[in-house]
């Protein structure tokens, strides 16, 4: 039973980390660049949902479509002046240029957090307590935000896999040449791809702010945790990293239980690090 | 082969018209001041040895490369300068170099990614003239591009080019490491293709393979024309190979 109740809660937490992983994969696959504000976009949406929520008191969860929106707009209007420019420089000078552009987007976006939302850590107090069923445990919180996280990665794999603009997103990020070659815009998938994975990224730390305490200054942890993910999953392959995504959930729980402490924490570090020495290979796209 | 098909007149206006196109990459001239031409209905073959120039000009005339210099046109209609996959829709069909396929999609995918632009009942018809053309592509729609043989490869890479229903194909060298059987079973969908509308630059390096399908080629060397006739005629002058295409 014990082992169960850690399982699930493993799988819930990982259902999260799907979605946090998977939309820096999406700009990752697209453009080849490691989008390092990712955990900015996190941090920033969260902690304007715990604002707005607290100040108005919404329903966290009915502030995601809009955070989504907003982020996808701001998406698709930084790529064009940051990112696009990049993009004609080849592309191993494109991936060296585009890690000092969206660390110094990181850097902004972090101070900026820090000047209107100061530097406490906070989390939104809702579905604080939980369900009981079949001897197991459910925090509430962590059911909510796993299943709207999975419903948003599903999502996100049907719009991929069967829409005509998402085959063109996979056709670019797989071939360039052959998805021109099919009269594919790929500028303008590449805008795309951008504004979505700022969305999701930003739809993630609407969750996030639900399950943990956020400060301005855990983003640069959460690009790390995404990072760690699809190097384990394999860059650009969204099955793999969905399957590292939970796998790193469940590990998280077991360790969080048996060694208990911060050592949940340091568990993504360690396995970065193992990768890194087993299998440098992982780091480049699938 | 007569050089010019009866169907089409010989003063009726080229599908390709190549003038004078000069392309660098970064500090290097690749072409220099190029011309040739491409009448409609035609197969035509530019034949060169590696690093001669001819996947440079298949990707100028395609848009992957803007000219710094020149003129291209297609039907009469001035294309250079535009985005390549403006390009791809104006009617120039590139079957590239190393075929660049998507190989976590399936073949089914490829042909619908080929034939996204045009209306679903031209789809339909283009995707059944593929499988009739490319039989074995029937058998593997669902399989990933990635687990195909090569010259199963190069048929997608083919039928994906069709698929967006060109007036003028590009091919890269489509016998780079395939059978030679298998080259001339490609070879053998030209006489189809020609039949409906579709006109053929080819680029190869194999004086053979490259003169059996064509009409007329152009022989290219460090990024200039050196040689043109009608393909009988230079299959049978030993320039072609002693000077240009080496051995
Ligand atoms: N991206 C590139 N950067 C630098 N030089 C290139 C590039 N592409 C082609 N070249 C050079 O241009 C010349 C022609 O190449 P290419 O068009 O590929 O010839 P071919 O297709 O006839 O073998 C070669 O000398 C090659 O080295
Ligand atoms: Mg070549």
């Amino acid at each position: 039973m014990l082992a169960l109740q850690i399982l699930v809660n493993g799988l819930l937490l990982g259902g999260l980390y799907v979605l946090i992983a998977q939309s820096l994969n999406l700009i990752f696959g697209v453009m080849g660049v490691v989008n390092l504000a990712h955990g900015a976009f996190i941090v920033v949406a969260g902690l304007f949902t715990y604002w707005f929520a607290s100040s108005t008191g919404i329903n966290p969860l009915a502030v995601l479509p809009f955070v989504f929106i907003v982020m996808a707009l701001v998406g698709a209007g930084l790529q064009p002046l940051l990112i696009e420019p990049l993009m004609k420089m080849g592309r191993s000078k494109a991936e060296l240029l585009s890690l000092m552009v969206t660390f110094g987007l990181d850097y902004v976006l972090v101070e900026l957090a820090l000047q209107v939302w100061g530097s406490s850590f906070v989390s939104v107090p809702y579905l604080q307590s939980s369900w009981k069923l079949a001897g197991l445990d459910f925090s509430q919180a962590l059911v909510v935000t796993g299943m709207f996280a999975a419903l948003v990665s599903a999502l996100l794999y049907w719009w991929l896999n069967r829409t005509d603009s998402g085959k063109s997103l996979l056709a670019a990020s797989q071939s360039e040449t052959g998805a021109i070659c099919c009269g594919i815009d790929v500028k303008r998938v590449r805008m795309l791809a951008f504004a979505l994975g700022v969305a999701l990224a930003a739809a993630a730390g609407v969750l996030v702010i639900i399950v943990e305490a956020l400060a301005p200054q855990t983003a640069d942890d959460l690009t790390l945790l995404a990072f760690v993910i699809i190097a384990l999953g394999g860059l650009g392959s969204y099955v793999g990293v969905a399957v590292a995504a939970l796998l790193l959930g469940v590990a998280q729980s077991i360790t969080g239980y048996f060694v208990g402490g911060n050592a949940e924490y340091v568990l993504p570090y360690v396995l970065l690090i193992l990768v890194m020495v087993a299998l440098p290979g992982r780091f480049r796209r699938a | 082969m007569s050089e010019v098909d009866p169907r089409w007149g010989a003063d009726a206006v080229p599908a390709l018209v190549v003038e004078n196109v000069t392309t660098r990459i970064g500090p290097l001239t690749i072409l220099d001041g190029l011309s040739l031409e491409l009448r409609a209905g035609e197969v035509v073959t530019v034949l060169g040895a590696n690093g001669a120039g001819k996947t440079t000009l298949l990707r100028t005339i395609a848009g992957l490369y803007p000219p710094r210099q020149g003129h291209i046109r297609l039907f009469g209609e001035s294309i250079e300068g535009r985005p390549a996959h403006e390009i791809t829709r104006a009617g120039i069909g590139h079957v590239p170099s190393g075929r660049e396929l998507f190989p976590r999609l399936s073949v089914a995918d490829h042909l619908e990614l080929g034939g996204r632009l045009s209306p679903p009942a031209r789809r339909a018809e283009l995707r059944a003239r593929m499988l009739a053309m490319f039989p074995v592509l029937g058998r593997r729609l669902g399989q990933r591009a990635g687990t195909l043989s090569g010259g199963e490869q190069q048929m997608l890479a083919i039928a994906r080019a069709l698929m967006t229903d060109p007036r003028v194909l590009l091919l890269d060298e489509p016998s780079t490491g395939l059978a030679p059987k298998i080259v001339l079973s490609v070879f053998q969908t030209f006489p189809m293709l020609r039949e409906q509308g579709v006109s053929i630059l080819l680029a190869e390096q194999s004086l053979t393979l490259g003169l059996t399908a064509a009409d007329r080629a152009y022989v290219v060397d460090q990024g200039r024309i050196v040689l043109s006739g009608a393909a009988a005629q230079l299959a049978e002058d030993h320039r072609v190979v002693d000077t240009y295409l080496g051995r």
